[in-house]
């Protein structure tokens, strides 16, 4: 896949996560900086999200998020179900889905980007949900069993994973049968030139 | 379809890049925030009519060449 991938991008895959890396890296430590895509409470109201949602978010989390819609308006999470939130980023969307699975669920947040795991380990730990952890790992190579999810999440990242096909074949080995993708990111409408594709901003924003 | 979903619905667009503190060529390229749903088929023969139900009308040789 570096190969071919780096043919088509002229990036080095790494030199993408690496690039990506160092933008959310900073989303997590100075998230009132100013970015090309909206941040915090102000984006997820954008996106759809409502305050009585948002309330039960330590604002340590909330501030960080960088979400491009809003995975839980697909269908509803039950009690009890096992969810994987895919880039889950400070853990504002695991700490939701923690409290719809309640405490016989469990919900698995997985990022590439340290900064944002420990602001989401410690948003946890204020939280009091003890049926969330938060892994270190890539879309592509999730570090789960197969079968073990019941409904994968992900907002606003799937854009930024390098090979999408197997980003999709990775979720579709670690849902149950039956198993629901709720995903939000973003889609372009015009064809985007070469040149365009080797600019950095647009694959980490 | 190809990475064996199946129900696959998009289900809300929205411009969420405007008004950003900083400019970004997304817009030029009209990007949008999406939503979108799908399942893990229940098992083997759910995905085979899933695949069998894909259909593509090939034309008829000459049909667009006004032969």
């Amino acid at each position: 896949m570096t190969d071919s991938f780096q043919n088509k991008t002229g990036f080095r895959l790494q030199e993408l996560r690496d690039a990506i890396r160092a933008e959310y890296q900073t989303v997590a430590s100075e998230p009132d900086r100013e970015f090309h895509f909206h941040t915090g409470r102000t984006q997820a109201r954008i996106v759809g999200y409502s305050d009585d949602l948002l309330d039960h978010i330590p604002p340590a989390a909330l501030e960080s998020f960088a979400g491009t819609g809003n995975p839980f308006n697909l269908g509803p999470i039950e009690a009890g179900e096992r969810v994987i939130d895919i880039g889950c980023g400070a853990g504002t969307d695991s700490l939701i889905a923690a409290g719809k699975v309640g405490p016989d669920g469990q919900v698995i947040g997985v990022d590439m980007t340290e900064r944002m795991l420990e602001k989401a380990r410690r948003a946890r730990a204020e939280a009091g949900f003890d049926q969330v952890e938060f892994r270190y790992g890539y879309g592509e190579d999730l570090p789960v069993p197969d079968g073990w999810a019941d409904v994968i999440i992900s907002n606003g990242v799937l854009n930024l994973m390098p090979d999408k096909s197997a980003a999709l074949q990775e979720m579709n080995r670690a849902l149950k049968p039956d198993g629901r993708l709720q995903i939000a990111d973003i889609i372009v409408e015009k064809e985007v030139p070469t040149s365009a594709k080797r600019q950095t901003d647009l694959w980490t924003g | 379809m190809a990475a064996g979903f199946v129900d696959f619905e998009i289900t809300w667009r929205k411009d969420i890049f405007s008004g950003a503190p900083q400019e970004s060529s997304a817009a030029d390229f009209d990007t949008y925030g999406i939503t979108f749903r799908s399942r893990k088929p229940h098992n083997e023969d759910e995905w085979e009519l899933a695949l069998a139900e894909i259909t593509c009308e090939v034309p008829q040789f000459g049909e667009f060449l006004d032969l």
